[in-house]
């Protein structure tokens, strides 16, 4: 490997390391500052939880979406080594400004779509429309549209099932005792299923799917039994004891919590990571290959990353968002954070590159649409919206703008 | 308004509402609350003949319109169309204005009282007291009603916290009942002696007896609006 590839890979991954930076200081904050808001945890309990489950999150199970980006949206047979070299680093390039420039605007986009629009512009400027694979980006955008819209289902199910069980019984903290655990095991069922079915660690101990959802279900039955042995002595102290419902929920928002970590390290570290994954094998040896594994060291950088943004900035973003939604009880917060997390766990293992904050923000609604929020305020989705319409162009003008000159100065 | 830009993205905090309606519904609530008890105990002894002091309950009714009016105000103006509330907000906003028009009435009386000190004859004074304690009862019952708002909103509206605000509000009704037979009873006595009294010194009486039971009249249509409110 000569100087100047060591150079190019350097700078990729100094780029790649900005953005999952970014990733962790915003995303995932905002996300863990419902928990934070409802003092589930503390400011320091959920920088640490972030920081180290989207990291495990990042690196066992971040693969599935980052091979979308790195190889789906664009047809990379069709493109010459040198072109997709330089493809890759101003799409990188390219997201990172947009997602800068957005932040300090305070736009709700989403660093996903930015990286997807940016690879799009580059497609079709080097090698015409053709070159981007619309089928796979029609079915990436359609996820986005699904994902609000299945974590706002998602959410009021779960929301309606606290009411009828929990809330609508004679003795609703002796229901939350049975009722919460049974969904924190179902929570820990999925973490585990999605870490053993068809990931580095499957392989490397050589588990095959049904091994993998044996032990699954073994977890969760722990989990689940572990959480109404802890939970036994709580007791009500009069006969509607909402509070200490809550006070049980908010016990339950500690793993929620961290679900929501761990998937959002698992989806968005590909955002960061899946062009400098690109770029590795056309460095080095000039050729791209779909099946080329993503080392783990990449996934790993990633996850350091998030963990650092979580770490430095994020602090301070989920105090001001905590302190701004502390209406989100802890019953709400536990369905928003369940319905959220699962949706982008889900969409992470079907390698679909989806946005979070979108995501939380349609769980939201969700809970609203139960009838278990004072005021939600609907205009955000006219914002999300038009988010989506603006990043797409922005994003890939700015990655064709940064190839053109890129091209200009190397070629 | 002027928001500080704290350069980060997070959607979530603009899809909830920072102050929650209905505790500011309650909070207007609590300033009805306070301001009827001020006013009854003062009517009370102003009944009894004792006029000391009634100036200051006057200023302190008007101050606490005043607080709840911008409670209200504050409530009012930030409900637009794009809010989703999980109760109709047109309900919502009629219990609450409802609710202020007690307040409105009893800033009316408080002033009108103050004005001109109207004697009250001594054999209407025991059925004027008792009018003015069975509205305040109205009045606390209402009180409970909103307050169990609360129960509702945390259990997002099941039954059996319906079923307890309608009990509350029935109550509502009840008091109310009693206060209007009160009213009847009192004007009915008032006419009997009419011949002893100065034509004005009528006139008085019987717009105390109206005024005072127009408050009872409001309490009952915030629990009507509430009712309206919770109906499936």
């Amino acid at each position: 490997m000569d100087f100047n590839l060591l150079l190019i890979i350097g700078g990729a991954s100094a780029i790649a390391f900005y953005m999952a930076w970014s990733i962790g200081a915003n995303d995932v904050a905002n996300s863990m500052a419902t928990a934070v808001g409802a003092k589930a945890i503390t400011f320091k309990q959920a920088v640490i939880i972030a920081g180290f489950l989207s990291f495990v999150g990042a690196v066992f199970v971040g693969p599935h979406v980052a091979e979308t980006i790195k190889g789906k949206i664009i047809n990379i047979n069709v493109i010459s080594p040198e072109t997709l070299l330089l493809g890759f680093i101003s799409s990188l390039l390219a997201a990172a400004i947009w997602v800068t420039i957005s932040t300090w605007k305070e736009m709700p986009i989403s660093t996903t779509h930015s990286i997807i629009g940016a690879l799009m512009g580059f497609g079709i400027i080097s090698c015409g429309v053709s070159s981007v694979n619309w089928g796979q980006v029609g079915f990436v955008a359609a996820s986005w549209v699904l994902s609000p819209i299945a974590g706002c289902i998602l959410a009021f199910l779960i929301f309606k099932i606290i009411v009828k069980l929990i809330f609508s019984k004679d003795d609703p903290v002796k229901s939350a005792k049975i009722v919460g655990p049974i969904i924190i095991g179902f929570t820990a069922f999925i973490i585990t299923s999605s870490l053993l079915l068809k990931t580095s660690l499957s392989k490397r101990f050589d588990i095959s799917d049904i091994e993998g959802v044996i032990i699954a279900i073994i977890v969760s039955i722990i989990v689940g039994a572990l959480g109404i042995y802890l939970l036994r002595n709580i007791k009500a102290k009069k006969v509607e004891d909402y509070l200490t419902v809550e006070g049980i929920f908010r016990k339950l928002q500690i793993i929620t919590s961290c679900y929501v970590a761990f998937s959002h390290g698992a989806n968005d570290v590909a955002n960061a990571i899946g062009p400098v994954a690109g770029i590795i094998p056309l460095a080095s040896n000039g050729i791209m290959s779909v099946k080329a594994d993503i080392p783990t060291a990449l996934l790993a950088l990633g996850g350091i990353g998030i963990a650092i943004g979580c770490i430095t900035w994020g602090h301070k973003v989920m105090k001001t968002v905590g302190e701004r939604i502390t209406i989100l009880t802890h019953t709400r917060g536990f369905s928003v954070e369940f319905a959220a997390a699962t949706t982008v766990l889900t969409a992470s293992k079907l390698g679909l590159p989806i946005s979070t904050s979108h995501t939380v923000v349609g769980a939201v609604i969700g809970v609203g649409l139960a009838r278990g929020l004072e005021a939600v305020d609907l205009s955000v989705i006219k914002k999300i919206v038009v988010s989506w319409l603006l990043t797409l162009p922005i994003a890939a003008i700015t990655s064709i703008t940064i190839y053109l000159i890129l091209r200009t100065i190397i070629i | 308004m002027v928001t500080e830009k704290n350069h980060f993205r997070a959607p979530i905090q603009d899809t909830i509402r920072r102050k929650s309606p209905f505790e500011q519904l309650i909070e207007h609530m609590s300033k009805v609350r306070e301001c009827i008890d001020i006013l009854g105990k003062g009517l009370i002894r102003y009944y009894t003949g004792n006029y000391k002091g009634f100036s200051d309950i006057t200023k302190k009714v008007s101050k606490l319109e005043h607080e709840a009016d911008i409670i209200k105000g504050n409530l009012r103006n930030h409900l637009p169309t794009h809010l989703f509330m999980p109760v109709d907000k047109g309900k919502f906003l009629w219990a609450l204005r409802e609710q202020d028009a007690i307040l409105d009435h009893a800033e009316n009386l408080a002033h009108m009282l103050d004005m001109r000190h109207t004697k009250i004859p001594k054999s209407v004074q025991n059925i004027f007291i008792e009018h003015i304690k069975t509205v305040m009862k109205t009045v606390s019952a209402m009180e409970d009603a909103v307050v169990n708002i609360r129960d509702l909103v945390e259990t997002s509206f099941i039954k059996k916290e319906r079923e307890q605000t309608k009990e509350f509000i029935y109550k509502v009704h009840s008091f109310e009942y009693e206060a209007d037979k009160k009213k009847y009873d009192m004007t009915r006595e008032i006419y009997k002696i009419e011949k002893n009294l100065k034509p004005m010194d009528v006139y008085h009486l019987l717009k105390i007896a109206d005024w005072v039971d127009d408050i009872a009249d409001h309490a009952e249509n915030v629990a009507d609006w509430l009712r309206a409110m919770i109906a499936k």
